[in-house]
C-alpha cells in the first residue's frame, strides 16, 4: 500500500509516536481502492457455496447431489462421501495430533448449521442455485440445544480456572451484608461487515490463500498441516480485514473445503460464506451464566466474594468463556472463589470475541457491586473506591500502572457525577426516567515477540515491512510513526507493507497485543537501520561526512547532520547517493538472545505457546476503564436509549490517540449492543439460530448511539511494552453492559440480570 | 448454460459491456464481472448499507438491484465520486479527518449514503444526520465520527470551502 495525505494535527509536543495522525490507509478506503479477499483478481476463478445441515445432531445418511451436478455450470459437488485427503493441524498452542484425518465435510452432524457439502461451478449464481437442489438425507438423535435445556447437566468444573484465597465461604456466611444474584449472556457475535470468505489458487505444491486474517503466520501453518506442505508452500494474503473482533484468526472447516477443492479441480476457488451461513460457520461469543455472592461489612468493605460460573462450549471441543477473568481483579478483597464449568451442546465451537471472558466476567460483577451500593445506601462511586485494589491480589504482585483511580475520579467530574440522587427513579425529563450508572473494566498485557524489516532506499524513503496485520486498529499508521520517529523522517516518506504471511513474523492481532509487540520490533529494526546509516555516514570513504571528525550524527526532519556543529547537513536521498547505497535493510525480532533458532521463530510466529500473560514477570499488567453512562427509559414503554457515555482509560502511553479514540469508542459501541440489542436466539427444538442475519441479530446503528466521550488517563508503562503502551482494542467493551444495566436500574428501579436489557424486562 | 444477456451500463460516465444471467444483481455484476470491487457485500440482504450506490443520484442497494434494472440509468459508485484530477470528494476528505472508519469496508456505502443523505437536505443536524445515516451498519463502531464527518462535508458544501483547504488552514 502507498501511504498518502498524512497530516499531524493537534499539538506539536505530541511528538511522532503519540500524534494524531490521521489513517495512512485513508484514501484507499474511503476511495474503493482497498482491495479485500473476495476482490483479488484471480484468473480462471470459479466459485464455491456451501450447504450447511439443518439438524443438530446426527449423521448424514445420504447426500443426493444428482440435480445439482446436472445444473448448468457446475462443476463438482463435494460430499461426506469425498476423501479430501487432509489431516489434522495444531491448535493455537501448537499442540497437535500425530497423522489424524481431518473430514472438514464430516458425516457426524453435531451441530445446526455444520457444513457438510459443498457445490462449485463457474459462476456464484449457478453454485448458489445449485447448492439448492443438494438433498441430504439424516439419521438423526435428540440434540442439547444450549445451557438451559434439561439435558445440558451442569457441565465439568475447569480446574485451570479455578482461583481462590482467604475461605471465601466463611467470609461469606459471617458478614453484615450479603447480596447474591446470577447474571446471564446470550450468545453474541462478531458480525464483522465483511462476512468470510477466502480465495485460493494452487500453483504445483504451493499454495495462495487471499483471506481475512488476523494472524498471517498463524494462518499459514494451519494450511501447511491440512495439506501436508512444507511451511513456506503457503502465502497467506491479508492487507486488508473488514473486521474481525477475534472471528478471522484461524482457518475454519470452509477454508479447507475451498483449499481441497480448488486442488481437486486445478483451479482457483472463491468461497463467500453467504451472512446467515456466518452464524454457524465459526462461533461467537459462547452464552454464560454466572452466580455471584458478595460478602461486606454495613460500610461497604467487601469481606468476601464467592463466583460460579458457566459458559457453553460444543461437543466437538472445549473453549470456555471466562466469566471469573475479571472478578478477582477489580476490587481488595481477602477472600475470594470463582470457578468454572464448561456445558457442552450442540453449538459451533464458540470462539473468541472481543475482551473473551473479561467481558461477561465485568458484567457479573459489576451488576453486583451495585446492587451492594443499593443494598448498604453507598454511592457507587464511593464503594469502587472504597474497595479499590492497591496491588494484585491473585498473584500478590504490584501492579505495573494502574490509573483506575484516576480514571474513576476524571470520568465522574467529566460526567458531572456528583449531582446524581442515589435513589432509583428520582431522575426524570419529562416522560424519560434518567438512570446513571458505572462499570469497570479490565484486561491484561499480553507479551509476544515478533520481527520487522526496515528498507532505507534511495531516494530517502522508508519501508516497514511485517507479516503483521491492520483490520482497522490502525497499524499501518502507528508503524510509520514509530519507524519516522526512530529514523528522523517525516511519516509521509514512510509506507508500511502488511498482511502476507511471506513477510516477516508476527504475532496474532489478538488479545490487544499486537500493537505493543510489532511497534517493539518496528523500533528495534529502524534503530538498527539507524545505526548503519549513520555508520556508513560516518566512515564510507564517498560520505561527506567522514573528515568531519563526528563521532555520531543526528537525523531530523529528514536530513542527517553533525550534531550542534558546523558541517554537511544532507537529505537520506543525498546521502546514500554519496555513498552508493540504493538501499539499507535491517531485520530484527525481539526474540531473546539465545531462543532465536528457526524452530524458536516457527514456535513465536505460528502458535501462541510463547505469549506470556500478565503475572508472567514480577508486576501484574493490565489496561483498565471506567464508563459512565446515562440512560432514558421511556416510562410506558420501557424503551431503553443510552443519552451520554463518558469513558476513561488507562491504556498507558497513547501511540496515536485519534486511532486510539476510534477504538475505544467501537467497544463501548460494540457493548451498547451486548446491552441492549444482541441475543441469538435458539430454536429450542432443532439448535437452529434463528435470528442469522442482520435484520434480526441487531446491531446498533448510527441512530442508537449517542456522542461518547473518550479520555485517556494512562501513564506510559515500560514493563508492558518497549513503547510503554497497554492494550487498547478489547478493554473499551469491558464494562459499558453493566453500566448499563446499573443505569437502567436506576432509573427504573428494575435490575436486569440476563442480557439484552429488552423492553419487555422493563414493564 | 444458463441464458445470459447482453447489458450496456453507464458506470461512472463510462459505458461497460457485459453478459450475465438476468438474476445478477448490480452488486455482483460490479464486483465480479466488471473489477469494480470498491462496492462492498456485508449482507447481501439489503440490511447493512455497504453495498450502496446511486443510480441517477438517488442512493440504491445494489444487492436489491438486478443489473438489467439499471440499463439506461446513470450509476456511480464509490470509484467515480473524486474528482477526475484526482482531488478527493470532500465527504471522501472528511471521512479520512474525522477518522469515520476503522476497517474500512462499510466505508463506501457510508460515504455514498453520505453524500446523498447531504444532497436529499437531511444533513441539517447531528441527530437528523444519524438518522438518515441508520440505513449503513459500521461493526467497528465509527459513527461518531461519521457524523462529524458528514456535518463538516455538509458544511462545507454550503459554504464552497473544501474539507483539504479548511484542515490546512486550521
Amino acid at each position: 500500500m502507498t501511504i498518502m495525505e498524512t497530516r499531524k494535527h493537534g499539538d506539536a509536543a505530541d511528538g511522532m509516536v503519540g500524534g494524531r495522525f490521521s489513517r495512512l490507509d485513508g484514501k484507499l478506503k474511503t476511495t474503493g481502492g482497498a482491495t479485500y479477499a473476495l476482490e483479488q483478481p484471480v484468473k480462471n476463478l470459479v466459485h464455491a457455496v456451501l450447504v450447511q445441515s439443518t439438524i443438530a445432531a446426527g449423521r448424514v445418511v445420504a447426500v443426493d447431489a444428482g440435480k445439482a451436478k446436472a445444473a448448468p455450470g457446475v462443476l463438482s459437488v463435494f460430499t461426506p462421501e469425498d476423501d479430501l485427503g487432509l489431516l489434522v493441524a495444531s491448535d493455537w498452542f501448537g499442540n497437535r495430533p500425530d497423522n489424524q484425518p481431518f473430514h472438514p465435510l464430516p458425516r457426524e452432524v453435531s451441530f445446526n448449521g455444520q457444513a457438510i457439502a459443498a457445490v462449485v461451478a463457474e459462476t456464484l449464481e449457478q453454485a448458489t442455485e445449485a447448492a439448492k437442489l443438494v438433498k441430504v438425507s439424516y439419521e438423526e438423535t435428540q440434540p442439547v440445544t444450549g445451557l438451559d435445556d434439561p439435558n445440558a447437566g451442569e457441565g465439568r468444573l475447569v480446574d485451570m480456572l479455578s482461583v481462590g484465597w482467604g475461605d471465601a465461604e466463611a467470609a461469606y456466611a459471617a458478614a453484615d451484608i450479603r447480596i447474591e444474584a446470577e447474571y446471564r449472556t446470550p450468545r453474541e457475535y462478531h458480525v464483522p461487515i465483511e462476512p468470510h470468505g477466502l480465495t485460493v489458487k494452487w500453483e504445483g505444491d504451493f499454495l495462495t490463500v487471499w483471506e481475512p486474517s488476523q494472524w498471517t503466520h498463524g494462518m499459514a501453518r494451519t494450511y501447511a498441516e491440512w495439506f501436508n506442505i512444507p511451511a513456506d508452500n503457503v502465502r497467506i494474503v491479508s492487507p486488508f480485514i473488514g473486521g474481525g473482533f477475534g472471528s478471522k484468526a484461524m482457518g475454519y472447516t470452509y477454508s479447507a473445503v475451498a483449499a481441497a477443492a480448488a486442488r481437486k479441480l486445478g483451479r482457483p476457488v472463491k468461497l463467500a460464506v453467504t451472512r446467515p451461513q456466518t452464524f454457524t460457520a465459526y462461533g461467537g461469543r459462547a452464552a454464560t451464566r454466572q452466580t455471584i455472592r458478595i460478602g461486606a461489612t454495613k460500610d461497604g468493605v467487601l469481606q468476601a466474594i464467592v463466583h460460579r460460573g458457566a459458559s457453553e462450549t460444543s461437543v466437538l471441543a472445549d473453549f470456555p468463556e471466562q466469566t471469573g477473568a475479571a472478578t478477582p481483579l477489580l476490587y481488595a478483597v481477602p477472600n475470594l472463589s470463582t470457578q468454572h464449568r464448561l456445558v457442552p451442546v450442540n453449538t459451533v465451537t464458540p470462539g473468541a470475541l472481543r475482551a473473551p471472558g473479561k467481558n461477561p466476567s465485568a458484567f457479573g460483577l459489576e451488576s453486583a457491586i451495585e446492587e451492594l451500593s443499593y443494598a448498604i445506601g453507598m454511592d457507587p462511586l464511593e464503594l469502587r473506591l472504597r474497595n479499590y485494589a492497591d496491588h494484585d491480589y491473585q498473584s500478590g504482585k504490584p501492579w505495573s500502572t494502574r490509573q483506575l483511580r484516576e480514571a474513576l475520579t476524571v470520568g465522574a467530574e467529566v460526567f458531572g457525577w456528583s449531582k446524581r440522587s442515589h435513589e432509583p427513579r428520582s431522575m426524570r425529563d419529562g416522560r424519560q426516567l434518567v438512570g446513571w450508572g458505572i462499570g469497570c473494566g479490565t484486561f491484561p498485557v499480553l507479551k509476544a515477540a515478533s520481527e520487522a524489516l526496515i528498507r532505507i532506499l534511495g531516494d530517502g524513503s522508508v519501508e516497514v515491512v511485517s507479516g503483521a496485520i491492520d483490520m482497522g486498529q490502525g497499524t499501518y499508521t502507528i508503524l510509520a510513526q514509530t519507524a519516522a520517529e526512530v529514523l528522523g523522517v517525516p511519516a509521509e516518506q514512510v509506507d508500511v507493507k502488511l498482511g502476507d504471511s511471506s513477510l516477516p513474523g508476527a504475532t496474532v492481532a489478538g488479545g490487544s497485543m499486537l500493537a505493543g509487540a510489532i511497534t517493539g520490533a518496528v523500533h528495534k529494526a529502524a534503530t538498527a537501520a539507524r545505526d548503519e546509516l549513520i555508520g556508513l555516514a560516518l566512515n564510507d570513504s564517498n560520505s561527506p561526512f567522514r573528515d568531519t571528525g563526528a563521532n555520531t550524527l543526528v537525523i531530523a526532519d529528514g536530513r542527517i547532520s553533525v550534531p550542534r556543529g558546523e558541517g554537511p547537513s544532507l537529505t537520506l536521498a543525498e546521502l546514500m547517493s554519496a555513498i552508493g547505497r540504493d538501499r539499507i535493510e535491517t531485520q530484527r525480532n525481539t526474540l531473546p538472545e539465545g531462543a532465536n533458532g528457526p524452530e524458536d521463530h516457527k514456535r513465536s510466529w505460528t502458535t501462541m505457546a510463547n505469549i506470556e500473560g500478565p503475572t508472567a514477570g514480577d508486576l501484574s499488567m493490565h489496561s483498565w476503564c471506567a464508563h459512565f453512562v446515562e440512560v432514558k427509559v421511556d416510562e410506558d414503554f420501557g424503551t431503553v436509549r443510552v443519552s451520554r457515555v463518558v469513558s476513561a482509560f488507562d491504556c498507558g502511553r497513547i501511540y496515536n490517540p485519534k486511532l486510539a479514540e476510534s477504538q475505544w469508542r467501537g467497544g463501548i459501541i460494540m457493548g451498547i449492543g451486548q446491552a441492549l440489542l444482541e441475543e441469538g436466539l435458539i430454536d429450542e427444538r432443532f439448535g437452529r439460530v434463528i435470528n442469522n442475519n442482520m435484520g434480526d441479530y441487531l446491531v446498533p446503528t448510527n441512530a442508537d448511539i449517542p456522542h461518547i466521550q473518550v479520555i485517556s488517563v494512562g501513564i506510559p508503562d515500560h514493563d508492558a511494552s518497549v513503547l510503554g503502551g497497554k492494550g487498547v482494542g478489547e478493554v473499551g467493551i469491558v464494562g459499558v453492559a453493566p453500566a448499563i444495566a446499573n443505569a437502567v436500574f436506576h432509573a427504573t428501579g428494575k435490575r436486569v440480570r440476563d442480557l439484552p436489557i429488552t423492553l419487555e424486562k422493563l414493564i | 448454460m444458463t441464458r445470459t444477456i447482453h447489458l450496456s451500463l453507464d458506470i461512472n460516465g463510462k459505458q461497460h459491456e457485459l453478459d450475465v444471467e438476468p438474476r445478477v444483481t448490480l452488486l455482483d455484476a460490479l464486483r465480479e464481472s466488471l473489477a469494480l470491487t470498491g462496492t462492498k457485500k456485508g449482507c447481501d440482504q439489503g440490511q447493512c448499507g455497504a453495498c450502496t450506490c446511486h443510480v441517477d443520484g438517488k442512493r440504491v442497494l445494489s444487492c436489491l438491484t438486478l443489473a438489467a434494472q439499471v440499463e439506461g440509468r446513470q450509476i456511480t459508485t464509490i470509484e467515480g465520486i473524486a474528482a477526475e484530477g484526482g482531488d478527493l470528494h470532500p465527504v471522501q476528505a472528511a471521512f479520512i479527518e474525522n477518522d469515520a472508519f476503522q476497517c474500512g469496508y462499510c466505508t463506501p456505502g457510508q460515504i455514498m449514503s453520505a453524500v446523498a443523505c447531504i444532497r436529499e437536505g437531511h444533513a441539517g443536524s447531528e441527530e437528523e444526520i444519524r438518522e438518515y445515516m441508520s440505513g449503513n451498519l459500521c461493526r467497528c463502531g465509527a459513527y461518531n465520527s461519521i457524523v462529524a464527518a458528514v456535518r463538516e462535508a455538509a458544511e462545507m458544501a454550503a459554504t464552497g470551502v473544501a474539507a483539504k483547504d479548511k484542515a490546512e488552514v486550521a
